[in-house]
């Protein structure tokens, strides 16, 4: 590859002379006068080595030397001492000047210079490429790593979804026999049984898909400035006539001193109707008590202008073999509702609020969910 | 003669339904129980002919609750059918898995059988354990 020579002398006799040389040793030069010619020619052309006197008026060599090693330190720059300079080229070498060769010129000199400036144009140009290429390796490994890491995720993830799936089919499968048996025995139980079976696992279904949904949603939240309060009255709205045909009274407890702030009201309120929702349910179960139910909705002034939302039931409450799995997908108590995506996109929202989700449950002591937020999410 | 009984210790209460309409529209006398614990005090008042146990159970579980049945001379000899939403070979797996860590090994039931379960084959092997 052709080099280019900015060629940098004061006398105009050693320029061409120098100029002739060096365009028979094949180089593409270009030549200025004193430092501030060669600055402007530096810049236009930009070569890889620059030969330049050190002694000039004006602007002298180890002035453009300064400023070229500034402006693009990769270049070579050999400077052109006169014989009493030895100090002036010291300097130079101290400013990573390449060489230094001494007037009058010896062209064997001049060649060992030059073959030296380009040995290292070489050596860098080969080091740059070899660290690009390491940085791409690098970069093409991780792909690859997070592509596998993502795949056994996807397959999981899959997996666990279609045993879900074969379990809702299974109950379905089911209610449709028992449906079968009332119409062929005439048998009105049955009929209704099997209706009730198939009805709960059509919901079942149609629940998976809309936690899936959303929990697709949670990928990506959307920040705006909100009142944190709307998307827990909003969630209170939606699921207060459900509570009250379970005979649960809400509860709703909301301090002053929560101000509006950036976070995503519609991914929070999807977190509370699962709270609540789960709350709600969790009086389904047989050992659940009958009279006193109570969910406790609360919204908090949190630590450092933070905020806190708390859902709280005096239901049966959750073991703590359970507790161990419960923000894990799929993992659900077992086949009698959800899915477990739902716990699992709340933790999910909750923590890209820059916030954590805390479960304290017991069994006979009822449940609290408690989302501790910060002022602002991370990102902003 | 009576109807046979036949216990079914299953926590979803689907099962529990489709289980107990099958059994009972064929002739037998289904009785169910959620876990293990209510599993075992119905085995001891009812003296079941059969149980149907669904082997992953939260809590109480089947396990458990089968081992202590194998356990007790008086009712070992209770046919089991076990039921669980496993493979059978993975269900076998677990089993050898589990006697690795006991001095006592728990012995196999009678039959396996991975939910969901068939009608026709589960009636069949009813019929086939206690007539």
């Amino acid at each position: 590859m052709e080099q280019t020579i900015l060629l940098v002398d004061d006398e105009p006799d050693l320029r061409d002379v120098l100029e002739i040389y060096l365009t028979e040793l094949g180089y593409s030069v270009y030549t200025a006068e004193n430092g501030e010619a060669a600055l402007q020619t530096f810049q236009r052309t930009v070569p890889s080595i620059v030969l330049s006197d050190i002694k000039m008026p004006g602007m002298d060599g180890i002035e453009l030397l300064r400023r070229i090693k500034t402006q693009a330190p990769a270049t070579e720059v050999i400077m052109i001492t006169g014989h009493g300079d030895m100090e002036l080229a010291i300097d130079s070498l101290k400013l990573q000047a390449t060489d230094f060769i001494t007037k009058p010129i010896n062209d064997d000199m001049l060649e060992v210079a030059l073959h030296r400036a380009e040995e290292r144009i070489a050596m860098r140009r080969q080091l740059k490429a070899y660290t690009d290429n390491l940085e791409q390796i690098a970069e093409e490994k991780t792909r690859q790593l997070l592509e596998v890491e993502n795949l056994a995720a996807v397959g999981r993830a899959a997996s666990e979804l279609a045993h879900t799936i074969k379990n809702i089919a299974g109950a379905l499968k089911g209610g449709i026999y028992v449906m079968q048996r009332g119409i062929e025995d005439d048998n009105r139980d049955y009929l209704m049984r099997g209706w009730g079976m198939v009805e709960g696992n059509v919901d079942k279904i149609k629940n998976l898909a809309m936690d899936l949904l959303d929990f697709g949603k949670s990928e990506h939240l959307n920040f705006q400035t909100d009142t944190p309060l709307r998307a827990l009255n909003e969630a209170l709205e939606l699921l207060r006539n459900r509570a009250e045909e379970n005979g649960i009274a809400f509860k709703v407890n909301t301090l002053e001193g929560v101000t509006p702030r950036r976070i995503d009201s519609e991914s929070l309120y999807r977190c509370l109707v699962n709270l609540i929702q789960n709350a709600i349910e969790a009086f389904d179960e047989e050992s659940a008590r009958q009279d006193g139910r109570e969910i406790v909705v609360e919204l908090l002034p949190g630590p450092d202008d933070g905020l806190v939302y708390k859902v709280c039931d005096n239901g049966p409450g959750i073991d703590t073999e359970t507790q161990k799995h419960i923000f894990k997908g799929f993992f659900s108590t077992k086949g009698t509702r959800g899915t477990g995506i739902g716990l699992m996109m709340t933790k999910r929202i909750v923590e890209r609020h820059g916030g954590r989700i805390v479960l304290a449950s017991g069994r006979g002591t009822g449940t609290c969910f408690t989302l501790h937020l910060p002022k602002n999410p991370p990102d902003s | 003669m009576g109807k046979k009984t036949i216990l079914i210790v299953d926590d979803e209460m689907d099962m529990r339904l489709y289980l107990s309409t099958l059994l009972e529209s064929h002739g037998y006398r289904p009785l169910t129980r959620r876990d293990g614990k209510d599993g075992m005090t119905s085995i001891r008042e009812d003296r079941p002919d059969l149980i149907l146990l669904d082997i992953m159970m939260p809590g109480d579980g089947g396990v458990k609750m089968y081992r202590r049945l194998k356990g007790d001379p008086a009712l070992t000899d209770i046919p089991v059918i076990m039921l669980s939403a496993v493979t059978a070979s993975s269900f076998r797996h677990f089993l050898t898995m589990l006697n690795a860590q006991q001095v006592k090994p728990v012995p196999e039931p009678d039959h396996y059988l991975e939910k969901p379960v068939d009608h026709d084959q589960l009636i069949q092997l009813v019929r086939d354990t206690i007539g």
